[in-house]
């Protein structure tokens, strides 16, 4: 049986890197924050991000969460940017799309919070479909 | 997501341009590179783990061993941290020793970065010149602190040795040669034809980039980003009045550029250091004690943090370190690679942004 000689299963040093303090902080406040089981949000995390991107990872999330609270209200509250740009849980398609889903909301009636908490709940069922 | 590519090409994990081993995966349609992913574990020591549990005076020593390129800030900011836990003042002598140790480490590692990038697209000439100056710096450090790397010379509340009347005259005498050839092979760097052929228009960081990589040192400032600089927001440089250097090109061409200019501010730093040196003693005492910290210092390579937590011994509970590297390697694989024209220019532009793989792996 043939295999590559440098294609290696990274699971158990991509754990190690999301396991380390400030790593692991920045997870359980993701998943905190979307209602993510934070197994999953690790496993997902795993799956989707090279090594080095995990390791900017505490960096990005820090500088994201600056932008999002300058950002003006749906975003801010929905933090487009934080999740699609500083930490790429999702597609930036995804987000715009979802993103114009709730403007649509509230265009039609819907209280701010209402549409934003719709958002959210696309946003998790993105990360978990 | 299933995507269609040419071909898949990966380099390293033992490049011979490359310092250390790392794995660059690039997408590529013919030349033209897609995309580029990192695999990193072949060189991770688990430094922070070692760390965890032991006294401050084990971890001064670990911590300067998570980089050999740049050891002396691994030194400076972790003692600087626990002085800031403590309130551990430092006597003026001492602050400004720090600073000239501190500047000829950054000059002998920016110098070594651009050694790299020289020798990666295949200009071994100004490569073997810039190696030779740096024995000089390297030479200077010794005669300072008492050895080349992993000197140990920043300790809490001041420094190990003083620096004598006949060693700074030496310093002075050094800075002068290293000055006029670091001048002349900046020129050569210039206005190469050639280097300009592999180097302009190649690897372009935006600034826009720069910002959501986190991007930090000269590779950030070679994007137009100045205020990423920490010396900014360190109280010994504040009083030299330092102001750091800026380039709005963000290609290759603008980060080694970027380190020369650098090394020469370094050597205007150091002297000014020299010529405001008060009397006076180099440690002024001090037991760090409990606390908890996040510190940050310019290291050769931009912004490293130390995220420190110690009980009342002065034992390291729990710590994190940031190290430029991270922020640095992430923009070139994820940003300057992307929409590189040749295969040729993958190894160049990765060297270019100055990839410190122990510092990544810790």
């Amino acid at each position: 049986m043939s295999g590559y000689l440098y294609e290696k299963d990274l699971s158990s040093m991509k754990y190690a890197i999301l396991t380390s303090t400030r790593h692991d902080r920045m997870v359980r406040e993701i998943a905190d924050d979307l209602g993510i089981a934070q197994l999953k949000l690790r496993r997902y995390i795993m799956d989707r991000f090279d090594m080095l991107l995990m390791e900017n990872l505490p960096a990005r999330y820090e500088e994201g969460k600056r932008l999002t609270a300058e950002a003006p209200a749906p975003e801010r509250d929905l933090k487009t940017h934080l999740y699609s740009r500083a930490v790429p849980l999702i597609e930036e398609e995804e987000m715009d799309r979802i993103f114009s889903q709730v403007k649509d909301l509230m265009d039609d009636g819907s209280p701010e919070d209402e549409a934003v908490s719709t958002g959210r709940r696309l946003i998790r069922e993105a990360i978990q479909a | 997501m299933k995507r269609t590519v040419d071909v898949s090409i990966p380099l390293g994990p033992v490049h011979p341009c490359w310092k250390e081993p790392a794995r660059v995966k690039c997408e590529t349609r013919g030349e033209y590179v897609l995309s580029a992913e990192v695999e990193l574990g072949y060189m991770k020591k688990g430094i922070e783990r070692i760390m965890r549990g032991r006294p401050w005076q084990e971890v001064m020593f670990l911590a300067e061993r998570v980089c050999g390129i740049c050891s002396v800030i691994h030194n400076m900011v972790f003692i600087e941290a626990l002085e800031s836990i403590s309130n551990i003042p430092v006597p003026d002598r001492a602050a400004l020793l720090r600073v000239v140790v501190n500047e000829l480490d950054r000059m002998q590692s920016h110098i070594l970065a651009n050694f790299s990038y020289c020798y990666t697209i295949e200009h071994e000439t100004l490569g073997m010149y810039l190696l030779d100056v740096r024995e000089n710096v390297m030479d200077e450090l010794e005669r300072i602190t008492g050895a080349r790397v992993t000197c140990a010379y920043i300790v809490p509340g001041g420094v190990r040795f003083d620096l004598r009347d006949e060693d700074a005259l030496h310093l002075r005498a050094n800075l002068a040669a290293i000055e006029e050839e670091i001048t002349r092979y900046t020129g050569m760097f210039e206005n190469g034809p050639l280097i300009a052929l592999r180097s302009r228009g190649i690897g372009v960081l935006t600034r826009e980039a720069a910002r959501e990589a986190c991007a930090v040192g000269p590779t950030a400032r070679a994007s137009g980003m100045p205020e990423t600089d920490r010396r900014l927001r360190h109280p010994t440089y504040q009083k030299l009045g330092f102001t750091p250097v800026s380039r709005e090109e963000g290609d290759n061409y603008a980060r080694i550029m970027m380190r020369f200019q650098e090394v020469l501010q370094s050597i205007a730093l150091i002297r000014t250091c020299l010529d405001t040196l008060p009397e006076g003693p180099i440690r002024g005492g001090g037991i760090p004690g409990a606390g908890e910290t996040a510190y940050s210092g310019e290291a050769p390579r931009g912004e490293l943090s130390y995220f420190i937590k110690t009980d009342a011994a002065g034992r390291v509970l729990d710590i994190a370190i940031q190290t430029p590297s991270i922020m640095n390697i992430e923009a070139c694989c994820h940003y300057m690679l992307k929409g590189v024209a040749s295969l040729a220019d993958v190894s160049s532009t990765f060297v270019s942004s100055d990839p410190c793989i122990a510092c990544t792996e810790r």
